[in-house]
């Protein structure tokens, strides 16, 4: 009990200091005031929350509520109004597999994130291509010894139809091929921790995910038509799937949203705190 | 409350009229109080109420906009889900949600019966007083807890055990449900069964039975309504369980044809598209009309459990 009375004034000695850390900041003056509600794709909150925290430090009177539910529901709320800023995986103004265009919004580039194919640590294969993975995807090669591993049931795990990742993925990495559903060794997720979760634990599993996630010993991301899946390779043009995530509005922005929007494309959050949190800087795609 | 200081109250004015001013000053405060507490309550009750309502409302509504966009035969009876292609029959989801609680209960219903009877005729004292708090303890823990467990535990056990690549479907579900709903189930019974007369039991002693005889032939029978209300409260905690569930059952709109088969229930489904679902979307109807089916279901599990209990009360 002790233990969790300690446990409890420290959180709230710390809630505290951060409000009242605020508050000290909040004192300082400036010109800019408004409030900006962002929603919308989960991948791209952190980045949203990070941007929020220091454009807040250099406009107290600015305040940016940000949340999180699943890419589609971004250009939704700026549709209907209810946020200023929707964050998507994908470009919204123009129609994707399952998604329709939003009508008069505008899509505004932020940041560019990669994503991987990725495998269990049993599997063999360290090289697939378009080919292989839409046969894989698709249900037509279901045993790993096709695609150059060993004799086992290839156990495909993907994403929930409308999901960000996957629409990119289906663009990119399958080139627009299908995901078919099967009775045995197929299975879908809800979130990219439930896909690593899912791809780790499961030998003989394949699956795909934002290449930030890749990490630890369970999982592998294999190459893509023989090339890696790093940053590097996606800036110089030869790794192929990765996708722009965007900042849907309603017609160009104005005001102190314009303004948020310019920060976080700005050469300093680009190529400082996006950078760390493992996005690429747009200024870094040729074209 | 009230005639007590009403008593007081009179006594008071008798004994001294400057006395009596202070006491009906005490008396009406009490009663003010009273009357606040009781408009406090009833604030409470109807606040709880109108919550209920709203949420019927709300999802009844959205659900019924479905029927506008599709036919409730379709709903209802097709088996083919797939909103990229704008079919949405939810007749999969429907049989697998009864399949599985079906299934769970046939696993936990044997087993935590049984530990109830242990618990309340059989063990001594210390296993007693060790076993029911243990069961208290299961059941707070959250349900995403034992879909981890599930996940990282059971799921590799049973690839092993089956040879499937992998594992997920209506048995581990059923299995991490059983988990979940047994000390519920344990508990409730246990206190049914204690709640059975003692002289039920001295009474079938003293005519020869054995110890099984009388846990089987009187004590059980006699304690069978409390037993079914702790099954179908087991039941709705089953059919509404929703986290546990998306980690183990794979998640794949489809008819369960084996128990490995990777496939979704009701409440799996929703939570795994609805935050992927436009608002003004057949897609999003559907969803909110399998969210009212979910209440509907609970709502009857209930009922038949209120219609129970009042059938143990006139039987008693």
């Amino acid at each position: 009990m002790k233990i969790f009375k300690k446990f409890t004034v420290t959180a709230l000695t710390a809630v505290i200091a951060v409000t009242a850390s605020f508050a000290g900041i909040a004192a300082a003056a400036d010109s800019l005031k408004g409030k900006i509600t962002v929603n919308g794709s989960t991948a791209l909150l952190p980045l949203t929350l990070q941007a929020a925290k220091e454009f807040q430090k250099l406009h107290p009177k600015v305040k940016i509520a940000a949340s999180g539910k699943g890419s589609v529901t971004g250009p939704q709320a700026v549709k209907k109004g209810i946020a200023d800023i929707g964050a998507c995986d994908w470009d919204a103004s123009m129609d994707v597999p399952g998604f329709k265009a939003f009508e008069g919004q505008v899509a505004n580039k932020v940041a560019v994130i990669p994503f991987a194919t990725i495998v269990n640590k049993n599997v063999g294969v360290d090289n697939l291509t378009t080919e292989q993975l839409q046969g894989i995807f698709s249900g037509k090669i279901t045993n790993w010894k096709d695609v150059g591993g060993s004799d086992a049931n290839i156990v495909v795990v993907t994403r929930a139809f409308g999901s960000g990742t996957r629409v990119n993925y289906q663009a990119k990495a399958l080139a627009g091929g299908d995901i078919t559903k099967k009775e045995k060794n197929y299975k879908e997720t809800g979130s990219s921790g439930d896909m690593k979760t899912a791809v780790a634990t499961t030998p003989n599993a394949i699956g795909y995910i934002d290449l930030v996630y890749v990490s630890g010993g369970d999982i592998k991301a294999v190459k893509f038509n023989g090339v890696e899946a790093t940053s590097d390779n996606v800036i110089n043009g030869s790794y192929k799937i990765w996708a722009y995530g965007y900042y849907m509005t309603k017609g160009q922005p104005s005001g102190v949203t314009k303004e948020f929007i310019d920060y976080v494309q700005s050469k300093k959050f680009q190529q400082g705190s996006l950078k760390k949190l493992k996005f690429i800087p747009i200024s870094a795609m040729k074209g | 409350m009230g005639a007590p200081v009403q008593n007081l109250a009179s006594r008071a004015q008798k004994s001294s009229l400057a006395e009596s001013s202070i006491s009906t000053k005490r008396h009406n405060r009490h009663l003010f109080s009273n009357t606040m507490f009781r408009y406090y309550f009833l604030f409470s009750i109807l606040a709880l109420c109108l919550v209920l309502g709203l949420v019927i409302v709300f999802i009844g509504k959205t659900a019924l906009l479905l029927f506008a966009h599709l036919s409730p035969l379709e709903f209802f009876f097709s088996f083919n889900w797939s909103p990229e292609e704008e079919a949405f029959g939810a007749a999969a989801f429907i049989v697998n949600t009864l399949s599985l609680t079906a299934l769970t209960l046939l696993i936990a219903v044997p087993v935590s019966v049984g530990m109830a009877v242990l618990c309340a005729e059989i063990a001594p004292k210390w296993l007693k007083g060790f076993i029911r708090p243990v069961l208290d303890l299961l059941v707070g823990i959250p349900s995403i807890v034992y879909g981890y467990l599930g996940l990282t535990v059971l799921l590799p056990f049973l690839r092993r055990v089956s040879g499937e690549g992998l594992g997920d479907g209506l048995l581990a579900a059923a299995l991490v449900l059983a988990l979940m709903v047994l000390p519920t189930i344990c508990r409730i019974s246990d206190d049914a069964i204690i709640a059975v007369p003692r002289k039920y039991r001295d009474a079938a002693y003293a005519l020869g039975s054995t110890r099984l005889q009388v846990i089987m032939r009187v004590v059980l029978p006699a304690a069978n309504r409390g037993i079914i209300s702790a099954i179908i409260l087991g039941m709705t905690r089953a059919v509404g369980e929703t986290m546990a569930v998306v980690m183990v059952i794979g998640n794949t709109p489809q008819l369960a044809k084996t128990l490995f088969t990777p496939s979704s229930v009701l409440t799996s489904n929703i939570v795994m598209q609805i935050s992927n679902v436009e608002f003004d979307s057949t897609w999003n109807y559907a969803l909110h009309m399998m969210a009212f089916l979910l209440l509907l279901i609970s709502f009857v599990l209930i009922l038949i459990i209120r219609i129970l209990g009042r059938k143990r009360r006139d039987a008693a």
